[in-house]
């Protein structure tokens, strides 16, 4: 589960969320654990039945005006109320200060209060796709991820059956390596999952009786990229007798990745068979899928037609028979 | 599915040569072979997913395996992390 420091976003996005700190720097060991935004206006009036205390809390110009009108004594009590339930930090828009004493009460419970000069929708808006990148959810997988013709391959089987030889191939071809071997998967939103590799590994791979050679360094740039969406996953395993594989492909497999499904072509690999090409095929079919064309879809209904045409023919020249 | 903790002994860590030593190791058994540092897992017979973990001395490795002979290789390939992968010079 991603943890980021109050420490961590203000160090790192200082600028970008234009904040200020207004009380100490005890508030910024606190965690922030989730990516969600609240603007507690009702906490203010009072009301803390399923307060969501461990939101980010934006506070704007509406809610400080409203604070300003309390009393010295609504302002102490409800202030100790709102920082008693152990809020990660709060930040006010606008660049508005609030009231000293409320200050003071949020550095007794050791929650850090940042002014922003950004309005709150701009505000809020940056800070969730801020918050967005960090906590989304992903995974590492063992595979290879290639972009073949804008169309994101996600290479997978057990290890030493050739992924990466395939990679290479491509790559060879024109296409582009991703990754190879440790894939780095986020899921962006409900429906898009993106592949990374490693900063470490960079687009080095290992070719088995080679070693390890670094793909940019000897392909040059058009052979790499940093990032793409997964689109397709590609299992490649030994041919198997016993194994029933896709003959039609009328119909789509899919896997999950993160919750997201994905698109699954199963291809045995046998002395001969030329990976490369059946994957640039997948891809290429990947897209007219996309832009609404079935092949196998398509040709099953020209066959149902035929069939029917035919059946007709026969009907009318049986009746013919005198 | 199997599996054992083990500690990297070696002075430099678990650098390309013992990396290599450790996959090369690992592929000459049937099962699937996993190895995990600070909650990344990685295949144990690729020699890059291995390298990327950056095991360094100390650093604290759960080697698992799944498949027939998962008992014996990861009895092995600790045993292996354990002997800082036969190179005495770098204990």
């Amino acid at each position: 589960m991603p943890q980021l420091t109050v420490e961590k976003l203000y160090k790192e996005r200082k600028d970008f969320f234009d904040l200020t700190l207004l009380n100490s720097e005890k508030g910024l060991k606190k965690k922030l654990v989730n990516a969600e935004i609240h603007r507690p206006g009702l906490a203010l009036t009072g009301f803390f039945e399923r307060f969501p205390n461990r939101r980010t809390q934006v506070l704007g110009q509406t809610e400080i005006t409203y604070v300003s009108q309390w009393s010295p004594e609504t302002l102490r009590e409800r202030t100790e109320k709102l920082f008693s339930q152990n809020i990660p930090l709060m930040i006010i828009s606008k660049g508005i200060t609030p009231p000293i004493e409320f200050l003071a009460i949020a550095d007794k419970y050791e929650t850090a209060v940042f002014s922003s000069r950004l309005s709150t929708s701009e505000l809020t808006t940056r800070l969730a796709a801020y918050l967005d990148i960090i906590f989304a959810p992903s995974i590492t997988r063992h595979g290879t991820l290639v972009d073949v013709y804008g169309v994101g391959l996600l290479y997978t089987g057990k290890s030493g059956i050739g992924k990466s030889e395939v990679a290479l191939d491509l790559i060879e071809r024109g296409h582009r390596l991703v990754a190879d071997d440790v894939i780095r998967i986020t899921r962006k939103s409900a429906d898009l999952v993106v592949g990374t590799g490693s900063e470490l590994l960079g687009h080095h791979m290992e070719i088995r009786g080679i070693g390890i050679i670094d793909v940019e360094k000897l392909f040059g740039i058009r052979g790499i990229r940093i990032q793409k969406r997964i689109e397709v996953e590609v299992h490649l395993s030994h041919w198997s007798e016993d194994q029933e594989y896709e003959r039609l492909g009328a119909e789509d497999r899919y896997t999950t990745i993160l919750g997201v499904p994905i698109p699954l072509v199963d291809i045995p690999i046998s002395p001969g068979k030329n990976i490369t090409v059946i994957s640039e095929v997948i891809a290429m079919n990947h897209m007219l899928k996309v832009y609404g064309e079935n092949t196998a879809a398509e040709f099953s209904k020209r066959l149902a037609e035929r069939i029917h045409r035919q059946s007709m023919t026969r009907e009318y020249l049986e009746s013919d028979y005198e | 599915m199997y599996q054992k903790m083990a500690q990297v002994i070696n002075r430099l860590g678990m650098h390309a040569r013992p990396a290599a030593m450790f996959v090369s190791h690992a592929s000459k058994f049937s099962s699937e072979v996993w190895i995990e540092k600070n909650g990344l897992k990685v295949n144990g017979k690729s020699i890059m997913g291995v390298m990327m973990l950056a095991a360094e001395k100390g650093s604290q490795l759960i080697i698992s395996a799944e498949g027939e002979d998962e008992q014996r290789a990861v009895e092995s390939l600790v045993d292996l992390v354990h002997d800082g992968f036969g190179d005495l010079k770098d204990l």
